[in-house]
């Protein structure tokens, strides 16, 4: 049965380029959702925006129109720039002493701040719909901590927990959703490169379901989250981690 | 074909039902588990067994009859429960009247309580797990967000056993979660907040019409109460694979009430 609430709505992806955004672009449009696809890297049908600089949001925003469903995936552990677009994840754990205070800002702008400009742009329209459903993407660096990512990553994360609680409280009045996703260790072609997935054979044994995730796993819970099942859900942070951290 | 048992999913104006019909809409063959026998025949596409979820043997039975005219067993969803008992009379009637905490409830309330949200829980996966066991599948519990929030003091139409039973079903969830996840079994849970189901109109009948269980229905975020169709879409959504990478989860589903 295909998820009921979906068909014929607008959607749009940030971060769409590449792992989990794409993955998400791809299922919404197996369910007939019409898909604006957005990332800093540029790509076959990619609306390419710098969603850091609100002029950038803004002509986005008129692009667009009125999204029925806003995924906010961009965002990762290293900040890309127009120059570099999709840059290399760090091999090694990343030490409180090596972030500078150029790579902590630029951090939280690329994962906290995009967010923030892209929820601003585009809750009004959905405010005078009286409907939408937003996701955001935190990570389990803000649910457990993290040995790898740094303090600016899991930082940022944690800040987009708090975003998605207050939006939820704010936009609920107006018909909106608004929730997070709590990614656990996800495969992505990215991260293989960054070697990741081959430094971790134990720790992926220790696992209660004894496998990496796949972006797949996570476009399922963002299609969730947007159809009827996620119409009463909102403010909720879900982890999707195949069991490695319990939240509350 | 997938088969699903839903316990206490026999009354019509119930989260459990909707479930119970939805998975059949999924092409699962459906068992449903319940006191409630009056609501047996118009579930006739159903394999409907009396079961008693607070009596082990009970359960064993239900579970064994299940298996016997399937064959396998995919999925299970623990539906039954309630903040004042699943006795017959419970069923239908309305809750006690005034507000039963920890500090004044009697023993049997607490144990009836108890053994209708906690221990039934356990029974059920506890006898479903070795047919589970066999192909993988999943299991989703019912929790509240009375584990969340509690039951206000002057609250009617809960208790205080029944937040901590609920509390008990999350910790439960986390636990099956890493004994069965080797085998390919995920197991989550989700905590509503008030929906429109046949409870909250019963509790409502005692309450003042704006009063939920667990506060005031005007200081709901989304300005609404759930409908028993999300609910139990959400629920579905937890037994499909749409929802691979979840395991140990309790999603929690009110409207923005609680956000933990």
């Amino acid at each position: 049965m295909p998820l009921e609430g979906l068909k014929g709505r607008k959607a749009l992806v940030t971060g769409a380029a590449s792992g989990i955004g794409a993955a998400i672009v791809d299922r919404l449009r197996r369910e007939a959702v019409e898909v604006i696809a957005t990332d800093i890297h540029p790509g076959y049908a990619m609306t390419v925006a710098d969603l850091t600089d609100a002029d950038d949001v803004e002509k986005l925003s008129a692009k667009v129109g009125t999204p029925d469903f806003l995924v906010n995936v961009a965002g990762g552990p290293v900040a890309p720039s127009r120059e570099q677009t999709q840059p290399a994840l760090p091999r090694g754990s990343l030490k409180l002493e090596e972030v500078d205070e150029t790579q902590w800002s630029r951090v939280i702008a690329a994962n906290l701040t995009t967010a923030f400009l892209v929820c601003r742009e585009f809750a009004p329209r959905m405010k005078a719909r009286k409907f939408g459903r937003i996701v955001n993407f935190a990570s389990i660096a803000a649910r457990r901590g993290s040995d790898r990512v740094g303090v600016h990553y899991a930082a940022a994360k944690g800040g987009i927990i708090g975003l998605t609680k207050t939006l939820a409280l704010e936009l609920g009045p107006h018909g909106i959703t608004v929730n997070a996703i709590a990614p656990g260790f996800i495969r992505t072609p990215r991260i293989a490169a960054a070697g990741w997935g081959n430094a971790t054979d134990a720790f992926i044994q220790a696992l209660p379901l004894k496998r990496a995730g796949k972006p797949d796993d996570i476009a399922g819970v963002v299609a969730m989250l947007c159809s009827e099942a996620g119409g009463y859900v909102s403010g909720a942070t879900i982890d999707v981690n195949g069991g490695w951290y319990f939240a509350p | 074909m997938k088969v699903a048992i839903v316990t206490g999913a026999a009354k019509p104006d119930s989260i459990g039902h909707e479930v119970a019909l939805r998975l059949l809409k999924e092409g699962m063959r459906v068992v449903v588990a319940d006191l409630y026998e009056e609501g047996f025949a118009a579930l006739k596409q159903c394999f409907c067994v009396r079961c008693d979820v607070s009596d082990p043997s009970s359960v064993e039975e239900m579970i064994g009859k299940a298996v016997k005219h399937f064959g396998r067993l995919d999925v299970l969803v623990n539906c039954v429960g309630g903040s004042w008992g699943i006795t017959r009379r419970d069923l239908i009637a309305a809750p006690p009247l005034g507000f039963r905490g920890l500090t004044n409830c009697s023993l049997e309330e607490w144990s009836t309580i108890v053994a209708a949200n906690l221990d039934s829980v356990f029974y059920v996966c506890r006898a479903a797990a070795p047919h589970l066991k066999k192909q993988g599948g999943a299991i989703v519990n019912v929790a509240s967000i009375a584990a969340r929030k509690g039951i206000p003091p002057g609250s009617e139409g809960s208790s205080g056993p029944y937040a901590v039973a609920k509390a008990g079903v999350m910790g439960l969830t986390r636990q099956l979660a890493l004994e069965l996840g080797e085998f390919g079994v995920r197991v989550n849970c989700v905590a509503p907040g008030v929906i429109a189901s046949g409870r909250l109109k019963r509790v409502l009948q005692i309450t003042k019409q704006d009063h939920g269980p667990e506060g005031s229905l005007k200081a709901i975020p989304m300005g609404r109460v759930g409908t028993v169709e999300e609910c139990a879409a959400l629920i579905v959504a937890l037994c499909t694979d749409d929802t691979s990478y979840m395991t140990g989860v309790t999603v929690d589903v009110n409207g923005a009430s609680y956000a933990a």
